[in-house]
């Protein structure tokens, strides 16, 4: 809890008129954002195919969403891609960062642009680009026959067991660049000072990470992860346009089957359901991870 | 609590309010029923349209959505058409097919809807679009341009219940001038050089993949990461090892039908074998099947199933041909007619639409097909010599006069593309057995019309 200032005389009066001001965002809000979402829910509750009259089924939609083993193993898939689009990115980047702290690199600005070019560039011409390098004649297997791997050599994203990870590579490549465009210009706002305070009281590389950069990344990781985690929740277009959620079911996620119910079975009550269970998902994720990178010292935010 | 804190709350109170009024809270889609029928008996005909019979429309612009893929047989009939009716002016709008199928609902359902539009076969498009109301029978435009005889027994691909309850019975819907099959395209030098004949028998085609093997070449080429190409592959020896009859049956919903049956299993097993003995490309799950063409066409491997749409990348008649399914089953594969042409029960010009549809379906328009490489249901000389395309209308007519096409199994329910190809793919990198994938579809099928 907060304490009371004291210097405020009990209740503030509140001047209304300034929200005014917010009317003109709020109803655009209103419109394109809140009331789609609501509409989804509401449709949900129906068994309608986009043009006929619909059927009033309650919750039976969501029931069978949520008793239905290939959307669960769909969520699943997702998860696997939080580890690709979000954790390996992260790391992977303040790995880099933490060299560069540390080192002056010629041509920076030339490297961080190249690394985010993955993150601007269409995910169709991404997938694209992949599905050729994991292809069976493709330079992936090339390399491993020059290097004497052959024996590893196989279709990456036709194979039950490679597709999920090859997919999540995909994913890795993307937002490696996204995360370390920010912790760079994060590691710009960190003091110069506190840099040359740990290393005049003889801390380490390692040390001077955890104590210095880390810290003062926090943000720019919650800002990363968000984004990232959300990202990988959402997966579509890489998916469809590398695997269309297969060999089998090993690469669907729940955008998948919403494209699927919506568009092609025309079962937009189900669709709606998934979505709105994606949507709790990705809530829930979101929270999570802002509770879990939220500065201790911050207090309730 | 904080008063800025109530303050949010009570807002996103009156947000959800706001927003649940805006939305209405009505059921989506309301209850309307479209009365169709009152308007188009008026247009009923009897013979080709006549430019007097349109002339009465005075100036009209006729809308149009189609396939991209129909973009060169467009444009060279639009202008015909333009030319036969002087007042109409066609103004035609390309969709690729994903965006097509994603659409052509809504568009239909809407209240300035294409006079004329493209659909799909089967439950997802077609069906929906009937039990909606928002076609106008054809069964006047097929008669009247001798398109039901030139479709024989195939006609049922096309034909609805008015309630769209039942498919392949009932009136003619839609009407599609072109013959889609898969078969065997093969590589003529390399069959020779292994000393074989063109293989018309499943026994034929076992021998041929196994001697192509055994010779150091990649027997048969397979690209099926759009998942659907190993099912049209398995088209061939299941129509080879199952009844056309009982397979389309089950593809239209016909009471009591099953695909459970001991020689749809044995056909499955049957790829899974080929595929086990290594007589398939490898990575084929990794490999879109638009590249395994190509590959093929650039002289790998010596068989490649396929539909008779690859002749596009598969051209050389010199060094390759086409060959419909196989004798066993009378020459019976997956197959069906292009995407059926439709007119709205909402157009107000009709007559226009129906000159339209009745001219792209009609015998004198199957050369101008033909010049664009593909296959007319009516009958039409062959091409032009040195081109596989004379091969293409040989396997048409054979499997036409005899079998027939399979459909596509996909057909068979709104979510059997998915049940049927994912499972395969399983089956066949030995994920699962055949009798799982068959129970699987046989309960999606169920399921599906028991609803």
């Amino acid at each position: 809890m907060r304490t009371v200032n004291p210097h405020r005389p009990g209740r503030r009066r509140y001047d209304w008129g300034a929200y005014l001001y917010l009317v003109p965002a709020f109803a655009f809000y209103l419109v394109f954002l809140l009331r789609p979402v609501l509409e989804s829910v509401w449709i949900s509750l129906f068994e309608w195919n986009g043009i006929t009259a619909s059927t009033w089924v309650g919750t039976q939609n969501l029931v069978d969403v949520l008793t239905s083993t290939e959307i669960w193993r769909a969520v699943g898939h997702s998860l696997v891609f939080i580890v690709f689009y979000a954790v390996i990115p992260t790391v992977l980047a303040l790995v880099f960062i933490g060299v560069i702290s540390r080192f002056r690199v010629r041509g920076l600005a030339f490297f961080r642009a190249a690394l985010f070019v993955p993150y601007i560039l269409s995910t169709v011409v991404v997938a694209i680009a992949w599905r050729w390098i994991f292809a069976e004649g493709g330079p992936l297997n090339a390399v491993l026959r020059g290097v004497g791997l052959g024996g590893f050599a196989r279709a990456w994203l036709g194979d039950f067991d490679t597709a999920l990870p090859s997919v999540g590579v995909i994913g890795t490549w993307v937002m490696f660049g996204l995360a370390f465009v920010l912790f760079v210009s994060g590691l710009q706002s960190i003091p110069g000072d506190l840099f040359e305070a740990a290393r005049i009281d003889g801390a380490g590389p390692v040390r001077e990470f955890f104590a210095v950069t880390l810290p003062g990344l926090r943000g720019e990781i919650q800002v990363a992860l968000v984004l990232m985690i959300t990202a990988a929740l959402r997966n579509f277009d890489i998916v469809w346009n590398t695997t269309s959620g297969g060999p089998g079911t090993s690469t669907t996620v729940p955008s998948y089957y919403i494209y699927r119910e919506a568009f092609v079975t025309h079962h937009v009550g189900r669709a709606s359901a998934i979505a709105v269970m994606l949507t709790v998902i990705i809530f829930v994720a979101v929270g999570l991870t802002m509770r879990l990178t939220r500065d201790p010292e911050a207090g309730d935010r | 609590m904080h008063p800025q804190r109530r303050f949010g709350v009570m807002a996103i109170g009156a947000a959800a309010a706001a927003a649940l009024a805006l939305a209405g809270c009505s059921a989506p889609g309301g209850s309307s029923e479209t009365a169709s029928d009152s308007a188009s008996t008026s247009d009923q005909i009897t013979a080709p349209v006549t430019a007097d019979q349109v002339a009465g429309l005075g100036d009209t612009t006729l809308s149009v959505w189609a396939d991209q893929g129909e973009q060169d047989f467009m444009e060279a009939l639009i202008p015909a058409y333009e030319a036969k009716y002087p007042n109409v002016t066609v103004d035609i709008q390309y969709k690729s097919f994903n965006d097509l199928m994603a659409t052509v609902l809504n568009a239909m359902n809407s209240s300035d809807a294409p006079d004329v539009t493209q659909g799909n076969q089967g439950w997802a498009t077609d069906g929906a679009l009937v039990s909606a109301g928002l076609l106008r029978p054809l069964d006047d435009v097929a008669a009247a341009y001798d398109y039901e005889s030139a479709a024989g027994d195939s006609i049922t691909q096309l034909q609805w219940s008015s309630d769209g309850a039942q498919f392949g019975t009932g009136s003619i819907y839609g009407m599609s001038p072109d013959n889609q099959m898969v078969g065997i395209f093969y590589n003529k030098t390399k069959l020779a050089a292994l000393g074989l004949d063109v293989p018309r028998t499943l026994a034929d085609l076992d021998a041929a993949l196994k001697a192509a093997k055994a010779a150091g070449e990649t027997p048969l080429v397979l690209g099926n990461s759009d998942k659907a190409s190993a099912m049209q592959a398995l088209s061939l020896i299941q129509g080879a090892l199952t009844p056309a009859a009982d397979t389309r049956a089950w593809i239209t919903g016909a009471e009591g039908a099953t695909f459970d049956v001991p020689s749809n299993g044995e056909a499955i097993d049957h790829l899974a074998g080929w595929v086990a003995d290594g007589l398939v490309s490898p990575g084929y799950d990794g490999t879109s099947p638009d590249d395994a063409a190509a590959a093929f066409a650039g002289g790998e491997g010596v068989f490649f199933i396929g539909g008779n749409w690859y002749a596009g990348t598969i051209a050389d008649g010199s060094q390759f041909g086409f060959t419909a399914g196989l004798k066993d089953g009378d020459y019976a594969s997956s197959g069906s007619f292009g995407l059926p042409w439709h007119v709205s029960a909402k157009s107000d010009a009709t007559i226009a639409a129906l000159a339209f549809v009745g001219m792209v379906n009609s015998a004198d328009t199957a050369s101008t097909l033909a010049s664009v490489n593909r296959v007319p249901i009516h009958a039409v000389d062959a091409g032009q010599p040195g081109s596989i395309f004379p091969d293409l209308l040989t396997a048409s007519a054979e499997q036409l006069d005899n079998g027939g096409p399979l459909y596509w199994y996909d057909w068979a329910t709104d979510t059997m593309f998915d049940t049927f190809t994912s499972g395969l793919q399983s089956v066949l990198a030995g994920q699962s057995s055949s009798s799982e994938l068959l129970k699987q579809i046989q309960d999606d099928w169920t399921t599906f019309h028991t609803k």
